[in-house]
């Protein structure tokens, strides 16, 4: 982020330097083995490359503040900027609900000189997907404000507790920014306040934002190292369930005292194992007696990052094995190399060992084994 | 078999090994029709036959009581990443797994569960499960997280109807199907000191381990913490039992 001025290229370009020099024709002047070689190497090398990492700091509470002013309906982005912003916006919240499990998120839109919440803070992803979704419709009009979109996100932010990580993410399409008062004060207040603030503009660079994002941005990203870390109480609500009967019919603390929709008595939902509280979704804060709740797989999304697979070593292919342990795939002449697992001792195949780390992050191999499905790189 | 195209892997386990019964490993068997039958369906149950027999007549030592069902369902979840990669580009497949077990599903195998359940709903694979015995509350959990049916037979004898009627329609059929009411799940963690699962506990705020009891040091990734002031709790009202 800060090193853009810099004269020198991009420190991610200089990977890229010469690649031509390592693609070469095979026998039959073909170049394809030698770049599914170039692939394979690339994937193995990213995978060696990740560390066992433990901090986290994942309770992350985001702001996406979204530009929709008059400059969003520009064309250079197809169909136009809004509708391809909230398209990727869409994978973007599902992503950053499956590796922050329990992060909260917000989201504001700035137009007409205005900034305006459209979602408060909080984990549910479909949620959001849904009100992004309802974005498409919105009328571009006016300039937008970036001084009163980060006011509107900071005063939320402000509440959290100190455990937690705070962001802003600002989308801005416009070239030009209308507030109310000097925004250089709105800067270091929230440079004060420990929040870290993202940039992406669609069009060409603004100063202001650069020195936004210069000023706010901590680096290292808001991992533990600014953050006091605690034990934090939680619960893990399960639903009543007594044999035979029906649950009786009751209101869900998160809509009682609402009008809207959503505001019915229902039979089912999580109830606060310390208060007895209902709620009908998680995670939430019990309203009544404070208890952070969550359910198990919230939590369990994450740990692959704790305990990783084992990683497995290369070997030169010479017939050890008849099949890939996994995939049940034949190796064949083509598999010119395989891959031990140490734990277990199992052959995979490439696929399979991309597979596995990369989204599985269990090895098939030493989970079918008694003495070994327990283990993971970390241990070792 | 409602349709040719259908492809049937068959897998077996117990708390020592895992297998591939169907398609097994090697040369598929020489088949020839019998009485009229389809040739496939002799074919698998030959081959099943074949193999399990093999596995069942190899193990001899004391057996214990829990399955490694998680690696099972992971190798499962690597074949059917493999057919995906092979297929016909623009070919659709709706992939799911069945696991019909009457053993029980211990928090010792949590993460790896774990890490199946979000991998099989990344790849859009359905879990089910058919519970011949106990209750199994892990697994109901990855039923619920990839969309999947969760059934605890009540009678061993109907066995062949439930997996008939309940789990042999496709997942976009069943919504028109009554099929038993989804059972309510439950969500419960396993801590990380004695692996039991719990109401309450604390959660490291850096790695999100669980723990049962208040310790100064995470285990997990060594974070020290501070010592919790005295909990903001607004009133303490007694516990209703509904």
């Amino acid at each position: 982020m800060a090193d853009d001025e810099d004269p020198k290229e991009y420190r991610w370009e200089t990977g890229y330097e010469k690649t031509w020099e390592a693609i070469k024709e095979d026998d039959d002047g073909f170049l394809e083995a030698s770049v599914a070689e170039i692939i394979q190497r690339a994937k193995r090398k990213r995978q060696q490359n990740k560390q066992v990492n433990s901090k986290l700091g994942m309770m992350r509470h985001l702001y996406v503040v979204l530009d929709c002013s008059d400059a969003m309906s520009a064309q250079d982005l197809k169909p136009t900027r809004l509708l391809c912003t909230l398209k990727i916006l869409e994978n973007f919240i599902e992503e950053f609900f499956d590796q922050n499990p329990i992060s909260q998120m917000g989201i504001i839109i700035m137009h007409n000189k205005r900034a305006e919440r459209i979602c408060d803070l909080g984990g549910n992803f479909r949620k959001y997907i849904k009100t992004v979704n309802g974005l498409t419709k919105t009328a571009l009009i006016g300039e937008p404000s970036l001084q009163n979109g980060l006011e509107l996100a900071l005063k939320s932010l402000k509440l959290l507790p100190s455990h937690a990580s705070r962001e802003i993410l600002v989308i801005m399409g416009s070239l030009t920014t209308c507030d109310p008062s000097d925004i250089n004060k709105t800067i270091s207040m929230l440079k004060h306040e420990g929040v870290r603030c993202s940039v992406v503009g669609l069009a060409a660079e603004v100063h202001v934002c650069r020195q936004l994002a210069n000023e706010t941005g901590v680096d290292p990203p808001p991992a533990a190292v600014c953050l006091e870390s605690s034990l934090i109480k939680m619960g893990f609500p399960h639903q009543m369930i007594v044999e035979g009967t029906e649950e009786p019919l009751t209101m869900c603390m998160c809509h009682v005292d609402s009008t809207e929709e959503g505001s019915k008595l229902t039979t089912g939902g999580y109830y606060c194992p310390q208060c007895y509280s209902k709620y009908c979704e998680l995670p939430v804060e019990c309203r009544s007696c404070g208890l952070t709740l969550v359910s198990a797989p919230h939590l369990a999304r994450s740990y692959h990052h704790l305990f990783p697979a084992a990683s497995y070593r290369e070997i030169e292919f010479d017939n050890q094995s008849l099949n890939c342990f996994a995939c049940q795939k034949i190796f064949s002449e083509a598999d010119k190399q395989v891959y031990l697992c140490s734990n277990c001792q199992q052959y995979f195949c490439l696929d399979c060992d991309i597979f596995v780390h990369d989204i599985l992050h269990t090895c098939p191999g030493c989970a079918t084994n008694p003495t070994t499905f327990q283990m993971f790189q970390s241990q070792m | 078999m409602q349709k040719a195209q259908n492809k049937l892997a068959i897998m077996a386990c117990h708390s020592k090994i895992s297998k591939f019964v169907y398609p097994g490993p090697g040369k598929p068997l020489d088949i020839r029709q019998v009485d009229g039958q389809y040739e496939v369906f002799t074919l698998v149950e030959k081959t099943v036959k074949q193999n399990l027999m093999k596995i069942l007549t190899t193990e001899t030592s004391t057996v214990y009581t829990e399955s490694l069902l998680a690696g099972t369902i992971a190798m499962a979840l690597c074949y059917i990443a493999r057919i995906l990669r092979t297929k016909t580009p623009g070919l659709k497949i709706n992939s799911r797994i069945l696991t019909v077990t009457g053993s029980g599903d211990s928090a010792s195998q949590y993460m790896n569960y774990m890490n199946v359940f979000f991998t099989a709903q990344k790849q859009n694979v359905v879990i089910d499960v058919c519970a011949l015995d106990q209750h199994l509350s892990l697994l109901q959990q990855g039923c619920d997280i990839t969309n999947g049916l969760y059934l605890r037979i009540p009678q061993i004898q109907g066995l062949l109807q439930y997996l008939l009627w309940v789990f042999l329609p496709e997942p976009p059929v069943r919504q028109k199907l009554v099929l038993p009411p989804p059972v309510k799940v439950d969500y419960r963690a396993a801590c990380f000191c004695h692996r039991e699962l719990i109401d309450v506990g604390y959660v490291c705020s850096v790695c999100l381990s669980i723990f049962c009891k208040f310790s100064p040091i995470c285990t997990t990734c060594h974070t020290v913490f501070k010592i919790p002031g005295p909990l903001t709790v607004k009133s303490k009202k007694k516990k209703i039992k509904l």
